[in-house]
């Protein structure tokens, strides 16, 4: 008797898998859809000063930049600034972020002078808080 | 015939590891992605302050790196006076760490670029000075932490 019951489920119960690689490959598709690598591109062709000293950025929100190309042409927000000008803008960011963290990327052959007039608007600003880009040196 | 009515499943290719294989290929993915993220050397801009208020130090207390405009340093401290050529910047990492075990943590380190110094010179000497590290008597670690940047005023 009890034979005879278990005879007609011949084919074990499973869950249909076949559409978990759909699934796999949506998601794969839709965070490679969704990244977004850098917010701003600038056309800039700065080469960092190398040190062995580097550290990373670990407060990616609290950064903001400013450029200074061979040419010693000060960029901030993809747009070229005087010198002057350095400490308004960043003014407006420390208001909005105390926390702010300037990272200066400057070309290595800028006179240290364009670098210290901008150390100078950043201390009138109340940005204290900054970082020399680099590379890391092997 | 006997042999056609074995074969009552139809042949398939398994698919149930393909899930398994896909979600191998998106986690690599997501752990082997590595953003672009900012690197450099860190420092706190002290606070304006007026004349009256500034901190005095003790000479001997001071190590002294001037950068001239063609990037050659000059380190002056009590018992050193010397000029480093750009591929003898290491000397300063030298100086620092024997003058951190003299002076321990009243060790202020000055930093004085011309302002005609290319920005290169600045910053390899300032990675010299984070570089340094030297360990005390008691087992502290001691690193150059008081470092002031101000230009060298034109003559």
């Amino acid at each position: 008797m009890r034979k005879s019951i278990i005879r007609r489920y011949k084919e074990p119960a499973e869950i249909p898998t076949a559409s978990t690689a759909d699934i796999a490959f949506l998601l794969i598709l839709f965070f490679m859809v969704t990244t977004v690598f850098r917010a701003t591109t600038l056309h800039l062709k700065i080469k960092l000063p190398q040190a062995r000293s580097t550290e990373r950025i670990l407060m990616r929100r609290n950064v903001s930049y400013i450029w200074v190309d061979i040419n010693s042409k000060i960029y901030i927000d993809d747009h070229v600034v005087t010198s002057d000008m350095v400490g308004g803008k960043v003014t407006q960011k420390v208001w909005d972020n105390p926390e702010l963290i300037t990272v200066l990327k400057v070309d290595e052959t800028v006179n240290y002078g364009v670098v210290d007039q901008i150390l100078d608007q950043l201390k009138e600003a109340k940005a204290f808080r900054i970082t020399f880009a680099s590379e890391q040196r092997r | 015939m006997a042999l056609r009515k074995k074969r009552r499943i139809k042949p398939t290719i398994p698919t149930a590891s393909m899930g398994d294989v896909a979600f191998l290929i998106l986690i690599f993915f997501l752990t082997s992605t590595i953003f672009t993220r900012d690197k450099g050397l860190k420092m706190l801009l002290p606070e304006r302050t007026e004349e009256q208020e500034k901190v005095k130090v003790k000479p001997e207390n001071i190590v002294t790196v001037a950068i001239n405009p063609a990037g050659e340093a000059m380190v002056k401290a009590t018992g050193y006076e010397m000029i480093l050529t750009a591929v003898e910047f290491g000397e300063i990492k030298r100086v620092v760490e024997e003058k951190l075990l003299e002076r321990d943590t009243l060790l202020v380190v000055s930093l004085r670029p011309s302002k005609d110094a290319p920005y290169k010179s600045m910053v390899e000497a300032l990675d010299q000075i984070k570089l340094a590290k030297a360990t005390a008597a008691d087992g502290r670690e001691l690193r150059a932490t008081k470092v002031s940047l101000i230009p060298t005023s034109e003559e």
